[in-house]
C-alpha cells in the first residue's frame, strides 16, 4: 500500500468509525467511489476496532508461551536416555529427568532450548559442558556425556540429584544453626573447589542448590560460570548479560553489570547464609525493578541478622534468640554482604574460615580487633557444650551492668561506639590478660566474684588443654592481681600443666608468669629458679627476637631487684630494654622495662640514673595511658623516693600525694597499692615532722597490708618500718620496737639471712633502743646493720654511712668517744662523697663530731 | 530485516552485540513465558518490567552504552518481535517437515500455538508493511506491544502528543488486526 492510500485509508477509517451504521454506509460510499479494496479494508477495520480479543490485545508473555516451546518432549529419547519429566528451566536451557532402562538408572539432562537464537548461546551452553567437565567434587553435580539432538539442539548429561533446594530443605525452621553453618560450610567447601579451579559460578542461590536425603549437598547450574583468566572483560561482560541474574542473590558489582570475580560468590554465599539464619533476605527485592534493587543494593545497609531472626521469632513466637552468639552471626553475615570488595571477605576460604572459628567458639578474623571483643570472646568459649552458659551470661551481664556496657546482647555496635566503651574495654582486656593497668573505676570486689566464678567454671570444662591452658593463666593472672596469690598459684600451676604439650612460648609464658607469682609470694630463689628455666627455654626453643625472650629477661631483671642484688639486676634489664627497643615491640612494653631498670638503679643508689631514666618512662606512660593511670603513678612515687633520698621531703611529699591521688582513684581504698602511696606519703610526712598526720595514714596502710596479703609479706613490713619510725618521733618505742621486730622476723623469712632490707630493719630496731636510752641493744643492733649493709649494698653505700653514724651517736652516749669518733667519721666520710646526701644525717654527724671531739677534747685535758 | 529495522538496530553496532542483544531478548522472554505456563500470576513480569531488566542487564555494553533509555527500550521491543517471529517461522517450518525432529509443545497448548505461530508470521509480515507506510506508526506498535511501553512512553519516544499516539494506535491496530485475519487464514 502507498503511503498516500494508507493515509487516506486512516482519514476515513476515523471520520466513519464515529457515525452510525446507514450513515456510514452513504458517507463510505461516496468517499471510496469505485475502490471496493478502499471500502473493504475500511470495514475490515471498523470491524476490527470493536473486537477486544485479537493478538494486540493480548500481553506479550502469552503469546512467548505459545511460541516459545521446547526442544524435546517426555516419553522422548535422548540417547540412550528416555525423557520422564521436567526438573527445572534454567535461563539457557531446560532440565529433564531422564531414566536408562539398560542400567536401570536416573539422569539429569540439560538441553540447550532454541540454539537458534544466537551462536553466542551455543557457545555459553558448550562453556558450561566444559567448565563441568573439570570439576570432579562431591558437592557438585558430576557431568557425564553430552551430545546433539538430530536437529542439532545440544544437551549434556549430568549426574541426576534426588534433593530438595536449600531454602525449602531449610523452611520451616526449627534446624539448629551449627547444623544450617555445616551445611553452608559444605556449600562454601564446593565453590572453593570451583574457584580453585578458575570457576567462578556467578548465580548462587538456595535453588541452585539440593541438598540430598543424606544431606549432603550438591551444586548445581553453572550456566554463567566463567572460567577466570580466559576472556577478555568485554566479552565477559557480555556473557554476564546474557542471563538474566537472580537479583536478590547477586552482588552490587554484578547488577551495575560490572565484572564478578570470586569475591562475587562470596557476596552471593553471604545472602544465602542471610537466608539461612533469618528466612530472610538482606533486600526484598520481590518488588520493584531491577533498577531500584540496584539502587537498595547500593545505598541500603542490610539490617542486622541478629535483629531480623529476633522479629521473626517473636512475630513467630518460636522462642528466643541467643544475642551473644548473634553477634559473630551478624559480623560473619555483614561482612560477606560487604558492598565494598575491600571489606568483603576476600575468599571463599577466608569465610570459611571464620565459619569454622564460629563453630569452634574462636574469635572470629572479621572482627575488628578490638579488645573488648576478644574478651568477650575468650569468656563464651569458656562454654564449649555443657550447660553451664549460665555462668558466662552472668559474668558477661554482670560486668557489663558494672560497666555500663550491654556487652552480652550486642558487643559489636556497643562495644565499638563509645570512647567510654574502649575505656572499659582496655580495663576488662587488661583484667583478664595479665596487664596490670586499667582505665576504669575500681569494682575489685565485683571482678573477684566473677573471676571465681569463671574459675569454677573452668574446671569443669576439660576438653581443649590449649583452652583451658590459656584460661587457667588468664583466671590466674587476674587473680594475682587481685592479690589472692593463692588461687593464682593453683591455676598458673593448672595452666603449666596443660601448657606443658603445646606450643613452647604458650609454656613458657606460663613459666614466666609463675616465677613472677613466687615474687609477690616473696619465694625468691623459686621464683628465679623459674624465670631462669623460661629464659632458658626461649633461648633454646624460639626464633631470635621472639616477646616471651624479652618477657622473661625482663621477669629476670625484675626477681634479680626483688632479691637485692641490683648490680646483677642492672644489665639483664638493660638487655630486656635492648630486645624492646626493637621498632616491632610495643612502647608499652619497653616503657615497662625501662621502669624496672630504673627502680634498679635507684635502688642501687644511682641517683643519677634512676632520676634520667624515670622522667624518660614518665613521660612515655602519659603518652602511652593518660595522665590519670597507674603507670604514671609509679613513675611518680619513684621520683618521690629520689627525692626523699636526697632529703628533699617536701618534694618527695608532693610526688607521692600525686601517686596516691591516681591510685585511689584508680584502685579503690581497700586496695594494696593505696596502702603503698599512703605509707610513701607517711613516710615524707615523718621526715618532716609531721608525725601525727603520719601515723594515722600508716595505721591504715598497715590494715590494708595485712589484710591483702596476710602477715607476712614484705610490703606489711614496709607499713610496719614505716609506722616504727613514726612510734619512735612520738616517743612511743615499745610500740616502734615492736613494729622492727616483726620488720626483722619478716625480712628474714621471705629474704632468709642476707638482704639490705633486713639492715634497715635491724638498724631501725637500733634506733628504737638508741632513742629509748637503751645503748648496749642499740650498739648491738647497728653493728650487725652496717655488716649487713656493707654485705648487700658495700661499704661505701649511704645506709653502710647512715648506720655507721647511727652507731656513733649510740657510743657517744655510752661515752666511747674514741670508738664514736671512728664510726661517725667513717660515716661522715661515706655520706659527703654522695651527690645528693641525706642532709639530716650529716647534720646530726657533724653536731656529734663536734660533741665527740669537744668530749675528747675536754678528757684529753 | 528490512530498512526501517536497520534504522532502528543502527546504534546496536556489530554482529556481536546483535546477537548478544537477541539472547537478552530471549531469555527475558523465556522467563515471561515460564511464568504463563506456571499459570502464576504474581510470578509473571509484565513486558515493561521485562524491557527494564533488559536494559540494566545491557546498560554496560557497547549496544546500549551510547543510546538513551527510550531508545534502547526501541531497541529491545525489536529484539524482542525479532526472537518470537524467528522462532514461530522456525517451528511452522518444522511443521512442514523441517529437520524432521520431533518439535514439541506443551500438548495441551498445541493448537493454540500453531495459530499464534501463523498469526505471529503475519503479524510480523503486516507490521513490516506498515513501517514501509508509516514507520512511525510500525514503532509505535512493536514499543507498545512487543516492548509493553506505556503510550506517554511511546509518544516521548515518537515526539507526538499523546492524543495523535492513541489515534495512531487505533487506525493501525484495527488495520493489523485485518491483516493478520487475512494473512493467518491464507498462510
Amino acid at each position: 500500500m502507498e503511503r498516500n492510500r494508507w493515509e487516506r485509508l486512516q482519514a476515513l477509517f476515523h471520520a466513519a468509525s464515529g457515525m452510525e451504521a446507514t450513515e456510514r454506509g452513504v458517507f463510505l460510499r461516496k468517499a471510496c467511489g469505485e475502490d471496493a479494496e478502499l471500502l473493504d479494508d475500511i470495514l475490515a477495520m471498523i470491524e476490527e476496532d470493536r473486537a477486544t480479543s485479537g493478538l494486540l490485545d493480548g500481553r506479550v508473555e502469552g503469546l512467548a508461551a505459545r511460541v516459545l516451546g521446547e526442544a524435546v518432549k517426555e516419553g522422548q529419547k535422548v540417547g540412550p536416555y528416555r525423557i520422564e519429566r521436567v526438573l527445572g528451566e534454567g535461563g539457557m536451557g531446560t532440565v529433564f529427568l531422564a531414566s536408562r532402562a539398560d542400567l536401570a538408572s536416573v539422569a539429569a539432562i540439560k538441553v540447550l532450548r532454541d540454539a537458534w537464537i544466537s551462536p553466542a548461546r551455543r557457545k555459553r551452553f558448550a562453556e558450561e559442558q566444559r567448565v563441568l567437565a573439570q570439576l570432579n567434587h562431591p558437592g557438585i553435580a558430576r557431568l557425564m556425556d553430552a551430545d546433539t539432538l538430530a536437529d542439532g539442539t545440544p544437551y549434556f548429561v549430568m549426574e541426576y540429584v534426588d534433593g530438595v533446594p536449600m531454602d525449602r530443605y531449610f523452611a520451616g525452621g526449627g534446624r539448629p544453626i551449627e547444623e544450617r553453618l555445616r551445611l553452608f560450610r559444605e556449600v562454601c567447601e564446593a565453590v572453593r573447589y570451583a574457584h580453585q579451579h578458575a570457576v567462578v559460578h556467578r548465580d548462587l542461590k538456595p535453588s541452585n542448590i539440593l541438598v540430598d536425603s543424606r544431606g549432603a549437598v550438591k551444586l548445581l547450574d553453572f550456566g554463567i560460570a566463567k572460567q577466570a583468566g580466559e576472556y577478555e572483560v568485554a566479552a565477559d561482560l557480555t556473557r554476564t548479560g546474557l542471563r538474566l541474574l537472580t537479583p536478590a542473590y547477586a552482588s552490587p558489582e554484578q547488577l551495575r553489570g560490572e565484572r564478578a570475580g570470586v569475591q562475587s560468590d562470596v557476596y552471593s554465599l553471604g545472602v544465602i547464609l542471610y537466608e539461612l539464619l533469618t528466612g530472610r533476605l538482606p533486600f526484598d527485592m520481590s518488588k520493584g525493578s531491577p533498577v531500584e534493587a540496584l539502587r537498595k543494593v547500593s545505598e541500603r545497609e542490610p539490617v542486622r541478622p541478629s535483629l531480623v531472626a529476633r522479629r521473626v521469632r517473636e512475630k513467630e513466637g518460636t522462642g528466643a534468640t541467643d544475642g551473644a552468639a548473634w553477634a559473630d552471626l551478624d559480623v560473619l553475615c555483614l561482612k560477606a554482604v560487604h558492598k565494598d570488595l575491600t571489606q568483603r571477605y576476600a575468599s571463599v576460604e577466608a569465610l570459611m574460615r571464620d565459619v569454622d572459628h564460629y563453630l569452634r567458639r574462636e574469635p572470629l578474623e572479621a572482627r575488628p580487633d578490638t579488645l573488648g571483643y576478644r574478651l568477650s570472646k575468650f569468656v563464651r568459649r569458656r562454654r564449649a557444650e555443657v550447660a553451664a552458659a549460665a555462668v558466662v551470661a552472668m559474668t558477661l551481664a554482670a560486668m557489663a551492668g558494672l560497666f555500663l556496657v550491654r556487652l552480652a546482647g550486642e558487643r559489636n555496635a556497643a562495644l565499638a561506639e563509645a570512647a567510654r566503651t574502649q575505656r572499659v574495654q582496655r580495663f576488662m582486656l587488661n583484667l583478664f590478660q595479665g596487664g596490670d593497668e586499667t582505665a576504669g573505676p575500681s569494682k575489685d570486689l565485683t571482678v573477684a566474684m566473677l573471676v571465681d566464678r569463671g574459675s569454677r567454671e573452668a574446671r569443669i570444662l576439660d576438653k581443649d588443654p590449649a583452652v583451658q591452658g590459656e584460661l587457667y593463666q588468664t583466671l590466674g593472672g587476674i587473680y594475682q592481681k587481685l592479690g589472692n596469690l593463692e588461687k593464682a598459684d593453683i591455676l598458673l600451676r593448672e595452666s603449666l600443666e596443660r601448657r606443658k604439650s603445646g606450643r613452647p612460648a604458650g609454656r613458657l609464658e606460663t613459666l614466666v608468669a609463675l616465677g613472677l607469682l613466687r615474687v609477690d609470694q616473696a619465694k625468691l630463689d623459686e621464683a628465679e629458679k623459674l624465670v631462669r628455666e623460661a629464659l632458658d627455654g626461649s633461648r633454646r626453643e624460639l626464633p631470635p627476637g621472639h616477646p616471651v625472650t624479652a618477657l622473661a629477661t625482663d621477669a629476670l631483671g625484675r626477681v634479680l631487684e626483688e632479691k637485692g642484688d641490683y648490680e646483677a639486676a642492672i644489665p639483664v634489664l638493660e638487655e630486656a630494654v635492648r630486645l624492646r627497643s626493637a621498632p616491632a615491640v610495643s612502647r608499652a612494653d619497653l616503657a615497662a622495662s625501662l621502669y624496672e631498670l630504673s627502680n634498679a638503679h635507684f635502688y642501687a643508689g644511682h641517683y643519677a640514673e634512676a632520676e634520667e631514666l624515670n622522667q624518660r618512662v614518665l613521660s612515655m606512660n602519659r603518652e602511652l595511658y593518660g595522665n590519670q593511670h597507674p603507670r604514671v603513678a609509679d613513675c611518680l612515687v619513684n621520683l618521690g623516693a629520689i627525692q626523699h633520698d636526697k632529703g628533699h621531703y617536701r618534694e618527695a611529699e608532693s610526688y607521692h600525694r600525686q601517686a596516691l591521688a591516681i591510685t585511689r582513684a584508680f584502685y579503690g581504698e581497700d586496695h594494696h597499692r593505696t596502702a603503698s602511696g599512703m605509707t610513701m606519703v607517711a613516710r615524707a610526712l615523718v621526715f618532716q615532722q609531721r608525725t601525727g598526720e603520719a601515723v594515722e595514714m600508716l595505721r591504715q596502710a598497715l590494715a590494708i597490708q595485712e589484710r591483702v596479703f596476710g602477715a607476712v609479706h614484705p610490703r606489711v613490713a614496709s607499713a610496719l618500718n614505716e609506722l616504727g619510725n613514726s612510734a619512735i618521733r612520738l616517743k612511743r618505742y615499745d610500740e616502734a620496737k615492736a613494729a622492727f621486730r616483726r620488720v626483722i622476723s619478716i625480712y628474714r623469712e621471705v629474704y632468709g639471712g642476707r638482704h639490705n632490707l633486713l639492715g634497715t630493719g635491724t638498724s631501725n630496731l637500733g634506733s628504737a633502743h638508741l632513742a629509748a636510752g637503751e645503748y648496749a641493744e642499740a650498739e648491738r643492733f647497728f653493728r650487725e646493720a652496717i655488716a649487713m649493709f656493707e654485705q648487700t649494698q658495700g661499704p661505701d653505700h649511704v645506709n653502710t654511712g647512715i648506720a655507721r653514724v647511727k652507731l656513733g651517736r649510740t657510743l657517744l652516749r655510752q661515752r666511747k668517744y674514741t670508738e664514736a669518733e671512728v664510726s661517725t667519721q667513717t660515716g661522715y666520710q661515706i655520706l659527703i662523697q654522695q651527690v645528693n646526701p641525706s642532709a639530716s644525717w650529716l647534720q646530726s654527724a657533724r653536731a656529734d663530731i663536734a660533741e665527740i671531739q669537744a668530749a675528747l677534747g675536754k678528757a684529753a685535758r | 530485516m528490512d530498512s526501517a529495522d536497520s534504522l532502528i538496530l543502527e546504534g546496536a553496532g556489530d554482529r556481536e552485540a546483535l546477537d548478544h542483544l537477541f539472547s537478552v531478548a530471549y531469555e527475558e522472554l523465556r522467563r515471561l513465558a515460564a511464568g504463563v505456563r506456571r499459570r502464576d500470576p504474581g510470578a509473571t513480569l509484565s513486558a515493561t518490567t521485562l524491557v527494564n531488566e533488559a536494559w540494566i542487564k545491557l546498560a554496560r555494553t557497547p549496544v546500549v552504552a551510547r543510546a538513551s533509555e527510550l531508545h534502547f527500550k526501541r531497541i529491545a521491543a525489536r529484539a524482542m518481535r525479532q526472537v518470537l517471529v524467528t522462532a514461530a517461522r522456525r517451528r511452522i517450518a518444522g511443521k512442514r517437515g523441517g529437520t524432521g525432529s520431533i518439535r514439541v509443545t506443551y500438548d495441551e497448548s498445541l493448537d493454540s500455538a500453531a495459530g499464534s505461530d501463523a498469526e505471529l508470521v503475519a503479524l510480523d509480515d503486516a507490521l513490516s508493511e506498515l513501517a514501509r507506510m508509516n514507520p512511525r506508526q510500525s514503532l509505535l506498535v512493536e514499543s507498545r506491544f512487543f516492548g509493553g511501553l506505556e503510550v506517554p512512553e511511546v509518544a516521548a519516544l515518537l515526539g507526538v502528543s499523546e492524543a495523535t499516539a492513541l489515534r495512531d494506535w487505533r487506525a493501525a491496530r484495527a488495520w493489523l488486526a485485518a491483516q493478520v485475519k487475512r494473512g493467518a487464514h491464507g498462510a
